[in-house]
């Protein structure tokens, strides 16, 4: 082999495999509880069934459990899509695709970590 | 009755008289049991001695009859031309590989490619052995699917990576690297890390999985670089959270 590129792809590749366990795993189950399982029992009152969401949603672990599903589910998405941009002729882009590809699954998850800590 | 015939079209490329590669058009007769190598060395005998092909043991163990027929990469010793005929059959090197003449390809690439990641036992100690080393049954199936390859190069002309790449160490080697590093008698895992470890290596993979796919032995080459990410991965998490220790 005439040239080696040292990389950090490693550091990537596990938050896209960590993530695709959450996206394939948990986030169907984590819909499938919250949108159908718990508003089917919680009853008709919309206004109970949401103020039981919240509390359910602001206990600690289930904050920090959401998050982390969100947090690597959206790094799974960016590393996918960057691959798949590569594919399509990107590489050239490099460091400026990791940026806007992780960049945005990073901005998704800050986002998403300030709406389960305010709630 | 005329005994049936059918036509392959042969990738032709003679770089002491074409400027370009051409498609010669041979009619071969039909045999129910003949692959497509027994077509091609019926050629040789009888139409065109000039056309070039590797090929040697006839029964997908050497790994040196690998071409495209029509389009897909198959060993021609174990395409039959019953699976194709009565269409006309396309025929042409590997893809992804250049090519030296007709349908051999040049390998220098791949043989680099394969030594750099010193697929071969590896031991701290050199010295001769006083002992066997052994191996439960479960050491060796941990490996044994991988050392199956028969370095035919399938699933190089199968790879879409290698074709946006060509720099990517590819499916074969990565699966023989993996191999030896999970042979319970091999010390060479450290060795190997770098290179499997660069964007040139593992990282060079989507899991496609075309590898896989056309791989005649069922290595499995797509599992085998999987396998070896993790590995690769767990060690680069060992390297930046305990640097001081050893690899
Ligand atoms: S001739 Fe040996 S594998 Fe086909």
């Amino acid at each position: 082999m005439s040239h080696l590129t040292k990389t950090n792809e490693a550091f990537w590749w596990s938050l896209f495999s960590a993530g695709g366990v959450m996206a394939a795993l948990f986030l169907p189950v984590m819909i499938f509880v919250t949108g159908f399982v718990l508003p089917f029992m919680m009853g008709e009152d919309v206004e109970s069934q949401q103020d039981r969401m919240v509390s359910l949603v602001t206990f600690w672990p289930v904050r920090l459990a959401l998050f982390g599903i969100i947090f690597l589910s959206s790094f799974h998405c960016a590393h996918r899509i960057r691959h798949v941009l590569m594919d399509f002729g990107l590489r050239w882009a490099g460091v400026a695709l990791m940026i806007c590809c992780y960049g945005a699954a990073a901005g998704g998850a800050v986002a998403a970590g300030l709406i389960l800590v305010r709630l | 009755m005329p005994e049936p015939t059918i036509t392959l079209d042969v990738f032709r490329y003679r770089p002491d008289e074409d400027e370009r590669s051409t498609f010669q058009s041979y009619d071969v007769p039909y045999h129910e049991h003949w692959v497509i190598l027994d077509a091609l060395n019926w050629i040789k005998d009888h139409v065109d001695g000039t056309l070039s092909y590797r090929w040697s043991c006839r029964m997908g163990v050497c790994g040196s009859c690998g071409m495209m027929i029509n389009g897909d990469p198959k060993l021609t010793c174990a395409a039959f031309l019953k699976d194709y005929f009565p269409a006309t059959i396309r025929i042409e090197p590997l893809a992804n590989f250049p090519v030296e003449r007709d349908l051999v390809i040049v390998m220098d690439d791949f043989m680099s490619k394969l030594t750099s990641v010193k697929p071969w036992m590896i031991r701290d100690d050199t010295s001769p052995m006083e002992e066997e080393l052994l191996q439960s049954p479960s050491q060796l199936a941990a490996y044994k699917q991988f050392s199956m390859c028969i370095n035919c190069l399938l699933c190089y002309a199968a790879c879409p990576e290698l074709d946006s790449d060509p720099d990517f160490l590819g499916p074969a080697a990565i699966a023989l690297a993996h191999r030896y590093n999970l042979d319970s008698r091999d010390q060479g895992t450290a060795e190997r890390q770098d290179i499997l470890g660069a964007e040139e290596g593992v990282w060079g993979c989507a899991f496609i999985g075309e590898c896989t796919e056309v791989c005649p032995k069922n290595v499995d080459p797509a599992g085998a670089i999987q396998q070896a990410k993790v590995a690769v991965t767990k060690d680069w998490y060992k390297r930046m959270l305990l640097p001081w220790g050893k690899r």
